[in-house]
């Protein structure tokens, strides 16, 4: 059965048909096209698929595309201000933290929306805030520096 | 697959009754999701989350009234939960990730019915009840009689959880719950043990005191045998040991890819043991008697 989505990403309205069984990750990458936003587990437990869905951030893998109806939704492709970086990926630039890339939009992501709702984040907040995302590589040092410098700028 | 959104619960109630077993509720689908990419599509999804009053924690009576699509972060963040159900606070802190924690809901934690369902071993120690709406009216039903096995409850195929209605524990009670997994949080629980304890007037004796068990049973259950061991009685070191002995023989656990069977017994042995000493020290104020 396919359903009408109409949602907003990134700012701007969208429309589009989805399948009822389809997840929120699909209805990105394959209808709208929206590549950042990863595939990885697919079961909802590394994060690679993080987007901001009305404010939090949640797995796209496990979410009902048929959920996007009347959200509002925020990818890696809406982070940053045209050519402008968004801090936060500014400093995982200016950091290291990136080895293959492939957890990178997924923490940015997440962290984007910890330091929305925490300026000063405490390395118990930043642990805990993503805690859900993995980095294959284990790069996780870098990716702390990263969020402690962001935290910074902000 | 059909899909439909019920805009009310009897919208809802009528689905179920004519689709019965090919129909499968979903709500924040952390778990439905995976089961129709990994195991079967069922004929047709009904989402809940359009239902208005299904959402909210309130206070009534002496107790929270909590629907059931009232999200694990929204628990985790809610004041009155935190305040005067720590149990059930420490249990949605625990609870998998932010991510999940933003979409998965208590009534689909509930209704999924899985033994290492996070937030079962603290209902059922809170005595907390559940309220489902059929066709033909409601019921109100205990925890302890929900869960029927693995993906089974009293809500069957043609109910629908409509609430959750948990009593504040008594005045100088304390309670824990003490998860065993190898990643924290993020890992389904090999063990999770649920303690709540009143002590009595005198702070000398347990005037009550509830062990939920989870992960180790086909069903998240109660040690009633242990219970009854320890009530009236002063917390020693003896008495200490002897329940946690009987809290394992009451667990019947399976060898599955997270622990065996016997390491299971070990854990719900030593958790049981833990969460009486912490939960009588912070009652009491005093140490287990040797």
């Amino acid at each position: 059965m396919s359903l009408t989505i109409n949602t907003t990403i990134n700012g701007k309205s969208v429309s589009a048909g989805a399948e009822a069984a389809a997840t929120l990750l699909e209805f990105l990458r394959d209808t709208l096209n929206l590549k950042g936003t990863k595939l990885c587990c697919n079961t909802g437990e590394c994060g690679a698929c993080t987007i901001i869905y009305n404010g939090k951030p949640i797995n796209s893998c496990v979410t009902m595309a048929a959920d996007a109806n009347g959200a509002e939704i925020t990818t890696i492709e809406g982070v940053a201000d045209g050519e402008k970086l968004h801090p936060v990926q500014q400093a995982f630039i200016d950091t290291g933290a990136v080895q293959c890339g492939y957890c990178t939009p997924g923490y940015i992501i997440s962290v984007k929306a910890l330091l929305d709702r925490t300026k000063k984040p405490t390395m118990e907040e930043i642990e805990e805030a993503v805690s859900g995302n993995i980095c294959r590589c284990t790069g996780y040092t870098k990716i702390v520096d990263a969020i402690q410098l962001a935290a910074q700028k902000l | 697959m059909d899909y439909f959104e019920p805009k009310t619960i009897s919208e809802a109630l009528s689905l179920l009754a004519k689709h019965g077993a090919e129909a499968k509720v979903i709500a924040g689908g952390t778990d439905v999701m995976v089961d129709i990419k990994y195991k079967e599509e069922p004929g047709c999804l009904i989402n809940i989350k359009k239902v208005p009053g299904l959402g909210a924690i309130q206070e009534s009576g002496a107790g929270l009234r909590i629907g059931p699509l009232v999200t694990i972060h929204e628990l985790e963040t809610n004041k009155l939960v935190r305040e005067k159900l720590p149990v059930l606070w420490e249990a949605s802190h625990q609870f998998a990730s932010l991510q999940i924690r933003n979409t998965a809901t208590i009534g689909g934690n509930i209704c999924r019915a899985s033994p290492s369902g996070e937030t079962l071993a603290p209902l059922l120690v809170l005595d907390a009840k559940a309220k489902i709406a059929f066709a033909d009216g409601e019921k109100t039903e205990p925890f302890t009689s929900f869960f029927q096995g693995p993906g089974k409850s009293t809500v069957g195929l043609k109910g629908l959880l409509t609430e959750i209605d948990i009593p504040y524990p008594a005045a100088g009670s304390k309670s824990v719950y003490l998860k065993h997994a190898v990643r924290g949080a993020m890992d389904i629980a090999m063990v999770g043990v649920a303690v709540l304890i009143t002590p009595d007037a005198a702070k000398n004796s347990l005037q009550d005191v509830r062990i939920g068990l989870g992960a180790v049973a086909p069903t998240p259950l109660r040690a009633t045998k242990t219970e009854a061991l320890l009530r009236g009685e002063p917390l020693t070191a003896g008495l200490l040991k002897e329940a946690g002995a009987m809290a394992a023989s009451e667990a019947s656990p399976i060898t599955d890819q997270r622990s065996s069977a016997e390491y299971r017994r070990w854990i719900v042995e030593a958790l049981t043991r833990r969460g009486l000493q912490q939960t009588w020290k912070a009652a009491t104020g005093k140490e287990v008697a040797s």
